[in-house]
């Protein structure tokens, strides 16, 4: 298929599913779900491909681009889609509280399939308004994921999430005016197209881009859940059902980070390497150092979880502000956090539907109730914390050298610090959880899904961690030149 | 375009009013009305503005803002008013007059500000591109310091305001495409954000947000 049309084939495929799942019923919404997420998956593996073979790939006159960096976002999009998708049918599956009534699948459905599209729309978009128009959607189509099943918690959660982003996005808004103010010579109409703004003759105004950059990383970063204003993101994904959690987790935060990144370039362009790389190293470090603190003090096993993303969210953007190095550690981070946090959240979530409770001393002796998702648990709070052979392990080695490299000492003791103080918290909290006296709950198994979506997630951070194939570097590599310069 | 600078002051004038009142009132009536009249006001921004001639997207786009802001969204969140049956903001987290002395700083602060910008656009009347800014501080402000769910959707709709005054002065052109998206999605999160505060109103009686507040750490 040619690049155009398969940028448009994403876009029309989650949309359309979304429609479908209006008028499904409950079971065929579910199966929906990941037949669209896996038809994504492939529509933009194709388009990895495509890129990567024969350089970016624009549709619709301009509208649409993609480069090699967001064609390995839309990629880790639809690998997140699935295995959530995957997760949420053996999530729902089960009666009770936590099972679906005909309407709230029907809703669950549009507004998962939605919030697909909406981050699709921001990932292919050109223009940065219209990827604006894409962040804003994401927060009204997720905000109902969250109070799925209506209780004062989440009815609290979901309140904080819609004021507090919808806040945060208009800021970016202020910025995207005034980075589109910034531009000398007047590009006119195309003045929000990226392509344009980030051609080297494009000349910009140095004090509206200052302007425009800090509005950005605030209004974006917001979203994006990064130190001191992540305030949402703790009870955002403490309340969401898991498999919204997961998702969330898995590549929402990232969706903000990605449009903050679009954003760099073109400052670096306008004043010079350092503004845009000092703010995403400071606020990439105070994340960190925040997360850490509050993951000391976590009695709840799904704030912890969300924590870890503050913290991962911020070593994600630390990496970005390390130089092209750091940039190509930060990628690959974003891929291993994905697979690695949705992993942890099935577990966490599948675990805690049984116990009843989400309280890290209640959730006790997991592997001896029901290995595959004691497994599951064990796998991904080590990996999460950094430990060999798993690739986040990798990605945060990488991102070590990367600091060495660029000479930021402070920042490397404080990142060491923080690691360690993560590192021992979770350790302590984890070998409870898997191995103490089961306490009031009986064992089970989950059928063949929960297998698949546990085995794949642990592969691939197993085997990232162990070997790179050598195309993957060299992606990598491609996405981190669209926006950091060339190794 | 000689009655340009005349009509815009007289535009910032009565909106730094509106805002003025919305800091003072505790009625929750009156701050939509006083929301509805500044969007009207408002909108009128690009058509005035504009000096390259009257086209009929900017009256498309400006007539589509007074039938949102003007008349639609205050319908909404009246209706609400009256669901939920809460007429007063009761005890605010800052008081009435606190808040108007906050206005009056935030007027000095918005003033500096649009100084310190408009050098680098100069091409924006600076009485409203200091406006733009007023009305964001005072948005923002609404929303951290009110503890009614609908004046805090007042709040954000005044920071809406103050976007909208922004990208008319300083973007000349932008594909009617991007501005319908955006006013597509103030629409849609009105709506949301109503949704939500019917929602939490049933489950807790009240829209009172200082009631939601046992998440923590």
């Amino acid at each position: 298929m040619a690049p155009g049309y398969a940028i448009d084939a994403l876009l029309f495929v989650a949309v359309v599913g979304a429609l479908a799942c209006l008028v499904a019923q409950p079971r065929p919404v579910l199966a929906m779900a990941i037949a669209v997420s896996a038809v994504e998956l492939g529509l933009a593996a194709s388009l990895w491909v495509a890129v990567l073979a024969k350089g970016p790939a624009t549709a619709e006159d301009e509208l649409f681009f993609v480069d090699a960096f967001s064609a390995f976002h839309l990629v880790v999009l639809g690998l997140v889609f699935l295995l959530c998708s995957l997760f949420a049918r053996i999530y729902f599956a089960d009666d009770g509280e936590h099972g679906l009534t005909k309407s709230a699948a029907r809703r669950f459905g549009a507004l998962w399939l939605g919030s697909l599209a909406a981050m699709v729309l921001v990932l292919v978009s050109n223009n940065l308004g219209v990827m604006w128009v894409g962040m804003e959607a994401t927060t009204l189509l997720t905000a109902f994921l969250i109070s799925l099943h209506p209780n004062r918690l989440s009815l609290e959660a979901m309140w904080k999430y819609l004021l507090i982003c919808s806040v945060g996005i208009a800021f970016a808004f202020i910025g995207t005016i005034f980075a589109a103010a910034s531009v000398q010579g007047g590009l006119g109409a195309d003045a929000l197209l990226w392509t344009r703004l980030a051609a080297p003759e494009t000349q910009f105004d140095p004090t509206l881009m200052t302007f425009a950059f800090v509005f950005v990383l605030v209004g974006y970063g917001t979203k994006a859940g990064l130190a001191p204003i992540h305030s949402w993101l703790p009870d955002a994904h403490s309340q969401a059902p898991a498999p919204v959690s997961a998702m969330f987790s898995g590549f929402l935060l990232n969706t903000a980070l990605y449009c903050i990144l679009r954003y760099v370039p073109l400052v670096r362009h306008a004043l010079g390497n350092g503004f845009a790389d000092h703010l995403l190293v400071f606020f990439g470090t105070l994340s960190i150092l925040v997360a850490a603190g509050f993951i000391v003090f976590q009695r709840d096993a799904k704030r912890l979880l969300a924590y870890h993303s503050v913290e991962h969210l911020g070593i994600i953007a630390l990496g970005y502000g390390l130089g092209p190095l750091g940039t190509f550690a930060a990628l690959f981070h974003t891929l291993n956090h994905s697979i690695c946090k949705a992993l942890a959240f099935f577990a966490v979530g599948r675990l805690g539907q049984r116990f009843g409770s989400h309280d890290m001393h209640v959730l006790s002796g997991a592997v001896r109730l029901t290995p595959l998702w004691g497994f599951a648990l064990l796998v991904s709070i080590l990996a999460l914390i950094g430990v060999a052979p798993f690739s986040i392990f990798m990605s945060e080695y990488q991102l070590l050298r990367a600091a060495v490299g660029a000479g930021a000492w402070l920042v490397l003791t404080l990142f060491l610090f923080a690691s360690s103080v993560v590192f021992i918290s979770a350790l302590r909290h984890l070998i409870d959880m898997s191995f103490g006296d089961p306490k009031g709950a009986l064992p089970f198994r989950d059928g063949t899904g929960a297998i698949a979506a546990v085995a794949v997630s642990t592969g691939l951070l197993l085997l990232l961690g162990l070997w790179m194939p050598s195309w993957f570097v060299v992606a990598l590599g491609r996405a981190a030149a669209a926006v950091g310069g060339r190794l | 375009m000689s009655a340009m600078p005349a009509l815009l002051a007289v535009i910032h004038s009565v909106g730094l009013l509106t805002c003025f009142a919305l800091l003072g009132t505790s009625r929750i009536g009156a701050c939509i009305r006083f929301l509805s009249i500044q969007g009207i006001l408002f909108s009128l921004v690009p058509v005035i503005a504009h000096d390259d001639g009257l086209t009929l997207r900017v009256l498309l786009l400006a007539g589509a803002n007074i039938g949102l802001k003007g008349v639609i969204f205050p319908a909404v969140l009246l209706h609400l008013r009256t669901r939920a049956g809460f007429h007063r903001e009761v005890e605010p987290f800052v008081g009435f007059v606190a808040s108007i002395l906050f206005g009056v700083v935030a007027l000095i602060v918005s003033l500096t500000l649009a100084r310190e910008l408009h050098p680098a656009l100069s091409h924006a009347p600076f009485v409203m591109l200091q406006a733009a800014i007023f009305l964001v501080a005072i948005g923002l402000f609404l929303i951290v310091s009110r503890r009614n769910a609908l004046i805090q959707i007042v709040g954000y709709l005044v920071i809406e305001n103050g976007i909208f005054v922004l990208g008319a002065i300083t973007v000349v052109e932008t594909p009617l495409l991007v501005e319908l998206g955006i006013l597509l999605d103030a629409f849609v999160a009105v709506f949301v954000m109503g949704i939500a505060v019917f929602h939490i109103s049933r489950e807790f009686g009240m829209a009172d947000v200082d009631r939601l507040n046992t998440l923590r750490g």
